[in-house]
């Protein structure tokens, strides 16, 4: 356990030694920032049209019930966040397998008391640690603008719960690219290309026809977030996303192992 | 080529493809290409890679990477395995604030034992956010239903015909369809949905008359103070309407199943009062609501049926101000009588009046007749005369001989006679079922439930889905922008400001 505590922080360590993690985080909470205000913005001035007197004000229930907070402006931030994860999160896991590759420090590290499991096991846990602190930085302003509105905590905690499976299974998708490659480049595209293609199979039906198309939209990630951002936590979501991690995890082993027969 | 370089191309290329699909809406040729090469590019990727794996043959090889290969066979099959026990059990909590996705015991009662071969289309536009909220819900009913309730979603744009045929205007919009009926639903929430089913599989209720011309409210009125509401409400519940002016009528129609009596404002004729009490005494039923300071008669017959309702205007204290009204004179009610009427109305289901008088359950005509209050005041409410508020002013004051007590400000009356039995609900107020006030809290339910037991339908007694108002709180954009740049650049700029320290002290060290 302390050996593979170690190599937890090790990785912590080489990923906070470099500015790559901040950019990454300050991208995170810039983007959230600016695009959680943009749509405040619009969303007031949607709100003060509707309530203009020529339009009856506020006591005329002249505004329409979709022009809300909840769906104006906390939903959109959400979804755009969740795009977000997918174009920083392949920049923190391409380094993890692949730069020990190309440096060949992974040989190194096979000579440890660590085991592959355990490798792979702290490699992935360091990485997961690391979207939770993505999510933490894009935090405040959904938080705030949940809890001004009255919404409630509870469908905040479900949206960042959603948030957070979702990262963990671009991560995977991120970690599995970068153990089946020596180049962070290739990781990074490849893992780019997968989670794009992953994150809504709706376009598969014009080649799949109606029949596989469900089975289709059954793998994609984006209705499986949707349901989260609307507050609604599904045990069959959950271990959809968890699969991503089980199944990531098990390929990482599989290509550490081969590297050694090699 | 190498497997790597071959699998990337293909991903890349895949990844185009798509994207292309994601920005025009549709496949173009460069779309189609992109996927086809990025495919065919990734199934040779697959073909090298399982070619590869020939020189890992050797048995040390083998036995070195066996265990891995099987965990990452199981890993796959254990995933999917518990994905699809989890979706079919479809555990699920909402965790919104309203409960959005909890379905109200009335729908539950209407998808399981009356709504059955429902089929639900959602008609959307691409890229429509509401959609996702309004498939959560669908998709809630149809697990609900057990299968009596099927859905699915269209695109707008690829199905103008049936556009056409319900005249749909608008993405987010749900087609419910039963047989040969439909019923379209513009903004669907688990309410209207609701109303929408109700209004196909209702069986017709019997004739309900209204009485008009005498002043009373208009069914046919959409603003605030008609009742367009409550008639769109009984007609969701499988009831027809019909006119009935007592001014020209001798009798009762035989075929009524109820006479609704929606505060005359003029006394009515002697021989009107005279159809009312034959029709009453051969079992009529009668749902009547009389506001304050009005007088039409309808006292006296009520009074005859041992209902008392003094015209005197009751004052809540424990109710505050509604509607610009001063404290006390809308009653809001949560003091129920354990009554099928009121059934599940209590401290969190609450009703309330605009302005009432009291019913009083006085005295029974015969020893068998059963009269009942069924909602009440609070314990501080007193009476005033039933002008004390007619400047809209202040709250009136309570003299010192004003007793305070529970007023009763609804009850019910079950008159058996020999084959028949007549009934009467009574309301010290109507306005609580106009349309400024049907919505509100609990009223529609007790609307319509004093018609249901009224017309001795108490199985569809039951709370229908409530929706809650969005929240709309608004900012000026001078305070958004106050806000951007008061805290929202804080976190990116602190973060930022780490990581160029971090990066100048490891170039230093």
């Amino acid at each position: 356990m302390i050996p593979l505590r170690a190599l937890v922080r090790k990785e912590l360590a080489s990923l906070f030694g470099s500015p790559l993690a901040y950019l990454t985080l300050t991208g995170v909470a810039l983007v959230t920032a600016l695009i959680f205000f943009d749509h405040l913005r619009v969303y007031n001035q949607i709100l003060f049209l509707y309530s203009s007197t020529s339009l009856g004000g506020f006591d005329a229930d002249a505004i329409p019930d979709f022009v809300n907070l909840r769906d104006q402006v906390f939903l959109p931030v959400m979804e755009t966040l969740g795009l977000t994860l997918i174009g920083l999160v392949p920049l923190v896991t391409m380094r993890v397998f692949a730069e020990e590759r190309a440096r060949q420090t992974d040989e190194l590290l096979q000579t440890t008391l660590l085991s592959p499991t355990e490798i792979v096991l702290g490699k992935f846990a360091a990485t997961f640690v690391f979207v939770a602190l993505l999510l933490l930085a894009s935090f405040v302003y959904p938080a705030a603008s949940i809890l001004r509105a009255g919404l409630g905590l509870e469908h905040l905690a479900a949206v960042y719960l959603g948030l957070f499976v979702l990262g963990l299974a671009l991560a995977s998708i991120g970690l599995a690219c970068s153990a089946l490659t020596a180049s962070q480049l290739v990781a990074a595209v490849s893992a780019y290309a997968v989670a794009f293609v992953f994150y809504d199979f709706s376009w598969a039906t014009t080649f799949t026809g109606e029949t596989l198309g469900p089975l289709l939209d059954a793998l994609s990630l984006h209705p499986r977030f949707g349901r989260f951002s609307e507050g609604v936590v599904r045990v069959a979501d959950l271990v959809y996303f968890a699969g991503y991690a089980v199944v990531a995890f098990a390929v990482a082993r599989l290509s550490l192992e081969q590297a050694r027969v090699r | 080529m190498m497997l790597g370089e071959l699998a990337l191309a293909g991903l890349v290329a895949l990844a185009f493809g798509v994207g292309s699909y994601y920005a025009t809406g549709a496949f173009g040729a460069f779309g189609v290409v992109n996927v086809a090469s990025g495919g065919l590019a990734l199934a040779a990727a697959a073909v090298l890679a399982l070619r590869g794996w020939r020189g890992f043959g050797s048995p040390d090889a083998r036995r070195v990477l066996t265990p891995p290969l099987l965990g990452l066979c199981a890993a796959l099959a254990g995933s999917v395995a518990l994905e699809r026990i989890a979706d079919a059990r479809d555990w699920r909590f909402d965790l919104t604030f309203e409960r959005r996705y909890e379905l109200a015991p009335a729908m539950h009662e209407l998808l399981t034992s009356r709504g059955g071969d429902v089929r639900a289309t959602l008609f959307c536009e691409q890229g429509d956010p509401r959609c996702r909220s309004t498939r959560i819900l669908l998709e809630t009913l149809a697990s609900a239903s057990g299968g009596r309730l099927a859905w699915e979603r269209e695109e707008l744009a690829d199905e103008p015909e049936s556009a056409d045929r319900f005249g749909i205007t608008t993405s987010n919009t749900v087609v419910l369809e039963r047989g040969e009926r439909f019923a379209k639903v513009e903004r669907p929430s688990e309410g209207s949905l609701y109303e929408a089913i109700q209004r196909l599989v209702a069986e017709p209720a019997g004739f309900l008359y209204v009485a008009r011309g005498e002043g009373e409210g208009d069914l046919r009125r959409t603003d605030d103070v008609g009742y367009s509401g409550f008639a769109a409400a009984l007609e969701t519940e499988g009831y027809r309407l019909r006119d009935l002016v007592l001014a020209a009528t001798d009798e009762i129609p035989a075929d009524a199943s109820a006479l609704l009596l929606l505060a005359p404002e003029r006394e009515l004729r002697a021989d009107a009062f005279a159809a009312l009490r034959r029709w009453l005494d051969g079992g009529g039923r009668l749902v009547v609501c009389l506001d304050p300071g009005q007088r039409s008669g309808i006292e006296a017959l009520l009074a005859e049926w041992g209902l008392d309702v003094p015209d005197r205007l009751v004052v809540d204290p424990a109710s505050g101000p509604v509607a610009g009204d001063p404290t006390g004179v809308n009653p809001i009610v949560h003091q129920f009588a354990d009554h099928p009427v009121a059934r599940g109305l209590g401290e969190t289901r609450m009703v309330f009046f605009r302005g009432a008088r009291p019913v009083i359950p006085a005295r029974k005509p015969q020893a068998d007749d059963d009269l009942r209050a069924v909602a009440f005041s609070s314990r501080r409410a007193w009476l005033a005369a039933s002008g004390a508020v007619a400047d809209g002013a202040r709250p009136p004051e309570r003299p010192a001989d004003a007793a305070e007590d529970y007023q009763p400000l609804a009850a019910t009356g079950r008159y058996p006679r020999v084959g028949s039995e007549a009934r009467i609900v009574a309301f010290g107020d109507c306005d609580f079922a106009a349309n400024r006030n049907l919505r509100g809290l609990y009223n529609q339910d007790l609307a319509l439930n004093a018609v249901h037991w009224a017309t001795d339908r108490t199985e569809r007694i039951t709370l229908r889905p409530k929706a809650l108002p969005p929240h709309q709180f608004p900012l000026t954009p001078q305070e958004t922008l106050r806000m951007l740049y008061g805290v929202g650049l804080l976190v990116p700029e602190l973060l930022l400001v780490a990581g160029g320290l971090a990066w100048l002290r490891r170039r230093s060290g």
